[in-house]
């Protein structure tokens, strides 16, 4: 007895053919790529690397005299300088980067915390290793200190806000370094 | 028993003490209908109009939290410890400095931390030179004029004092004098002295210098910190030992829970509660959290710890 045919086998034969049709169309378009393509994808690529490096040659330049006041001990210097910089260039993760760094070193763990983990959701090259910029030592210094003590400090203190505040962006900051998603 | 007879006509001293009892129950009633009224005690840190303009919004939110009434009473510093021993306020809000004496002196129950600029709920005492003074190191200010804030300023005079003292300067011995400005704006008045060369060090509040550069007041590239202290507790919310523990919950709870869209009426007007008072919020520290300023006071000989 011959099989009878449906209005739902002929919408699924309908779809089962505009998708070989469109894989079709994909394949032949795409695949082998035309050379004018491949060359303008390596333009792209250069042009993210020139901007790249471009980018980093200008957030050296700015930031260069907190760095210096910073590396000569002046870190109550380098912190108001960075504060003039914020004004003209808010949010910048650079700043932030450096304001983290500036802050665990004078013992200030829940700001140097808050800042790094601005820093490194604005821009998660911060944590690459290779990245030009990289501030991955100074982070992972700060979880590796910084966590025993914040976790003794939510113990003593577990009505502290701004303390669990701070472990929630230390925990953040250890699984970025971890390589975690957000 | 039966009033009557007092309502005659020949018995005017049973009349009068008839209204008597009706006017004395009635003021009764009214008080019995009025909520108990506490009051807080603001340090003043410029001016008392500038204290009320700061902390009425926050002293209506408090009203409006806890269904206590609160007043809010500007105290000068110096008149801080006597009127609180004297009961005028029940309610504390002064620098950490204060909190630890009457912590000691009076059994002063902590609340609350404020929290202001980047340090949050703590700050720093820095001392300061004019760039291009020749003045680089701390060793540097021996022989110096030196001015600083006023004496029971934690972060404008006790944080420098012993900073000073632990790099082994005595501030009585080795300056060529040390002096402290009058009036209000103590601490800005000490920077701008500095700056026009009337001094050639001063002793400046981190958050001071924080909130005058962002203001744009002065560039920061004009002077050099030669030092910054240990961070220590910022100003302090306080109880006295003898309010209800359930009172300074409420109190405590509606402080901590304070954001920065809570408003309040003042004068008909809605204003943002931290926005008037200058202050970014609260934090819950413990009272060991002050045990720096406490180090400090010992080693500078000052109340609540002065031998000589």
């Amino acid at each position: 007895m011959p099989m009878r045919r449906d209005r739902f086998d002929l919408m699924h034969g309908t779809l089962l053919f505009v998708c070989i049709a469109g894989l079709s169309v994909v394949l032949l378009t795409e695949w082998p790529r035309p050379a004018a393509a491949v060359a303008q994808g390596g333009e792209r690529a250069l042009e993210r690397e020139l901007q790249s490096q471009a980018r980093a040659t200008l957030l050296q330049r700015l930031y260069g005299p907190v760095e210096e006041l910073r590396q000569q001990g002046k870190t109550a210097n380098a912190l108001l300088k960075l504060d003039e910089l914020e004004r003209t260039y808010p949010g910048e993760a650079h700043g932030l980067m450096l304001k983290g760094e500036i802050l665990a070193g004078m013992g200030a763990l829940e700001p140097a915390a808050a800042s790094f983990a601005a820093g490194v959701r604005r821009n998660g090259d911060y944590i690459d290793e290779k990245f030009p910029l990289s501030r991955r030592a100074a982070v992972s210094r700060l979880v590796a200190d910084g966590l025993p003590v914040i976790i003794e400090g939510t113990r003593r203190n577990p009505e502290s806000r701004d303390l669990g505040l701070a472990l929630k962006n230390l925990r953040y900051l250890q699984s970025r370094l971890a390589g975690g998603c957000e | 028993m039966t009033l009557l007879p007092l309502l005659r006509s020949d018995s005017a001293p049973g009349l009068a003490a008839l209204v008597l009892c009706a006017l004395l129950a009635l003021a009764g009633c009214e008080r019995a209908g009025d909520q108990p009224v506490m009051r807080i005690g603001y340090m003043n840190c410029n001016t008392e109009q500038e204290t009320q303009a700061r902390f009425l919004p926050l002293t209506r939110y408090l009203s409006d939290q806890t269904g206590i009434k609160f007043e809010a009473v500007p105290v000068n510093t110096e008149d801080f410890v006597e009127r609180f021993s004297k009961g005028e306020f029940q309610f504390t809000h002064s620098n950490s400095f204060l909190y630890i004496i009457l912590k000691e002196q009076q059994g002063l129950k902590l609340m609350a931390a404020e929290k202001r600029g980047r340090f949050g709920a703590r700050t720093a005492g820095t001392i300061i030179a004019r760039k291009g003074s020749g003045i680089e190191t701390l060793a540097d200010i021996r022989g110096k004029r030196m001015v600083f804030g006023p004496i029971m300023a934690p972060t404008g005079y006790l944080a420098q004092y012993d900073l000073m003292l632990r790099n082994g300067i005595d501030p009585e011995k080795d300056l060529a004098f040390y002096a402290i400005p009058s009036g209000s704006y103590k601490h800005e008045k000490l920077v701008y002295g500095l700056y026009y060369g009337q001094y050639d060090v001063a002793a400046a509040p981190a958050l001071d210098l924080e909130v005058m550069a962002a203001e744009g007041k002065i560039t920061p590239d004009d002077f050099v910190v030669l030092g910054q202290s240990p961070l220590v507790p910022y100003c302090t919310f306080g109880a006295a030992a003898t309010v209800d523990v359930a009172v300074i919950a409420k109190v405590q709870q509606a402080l901590l829970d304070l954001g920065p869209e809570a408003v309040a009426e003042v004068n008909g007007e809605e204003l943002k509660v931290l926005k008037s008072a200058w202050i970014d919020g609260f934090e819950a520290l413990l009272d060991s959290d002050y045990d720096p300023i406490r180090d400090m006071a010992r080693r500078a000989d000052m109340p609540p710890y002065q031998k000589y």
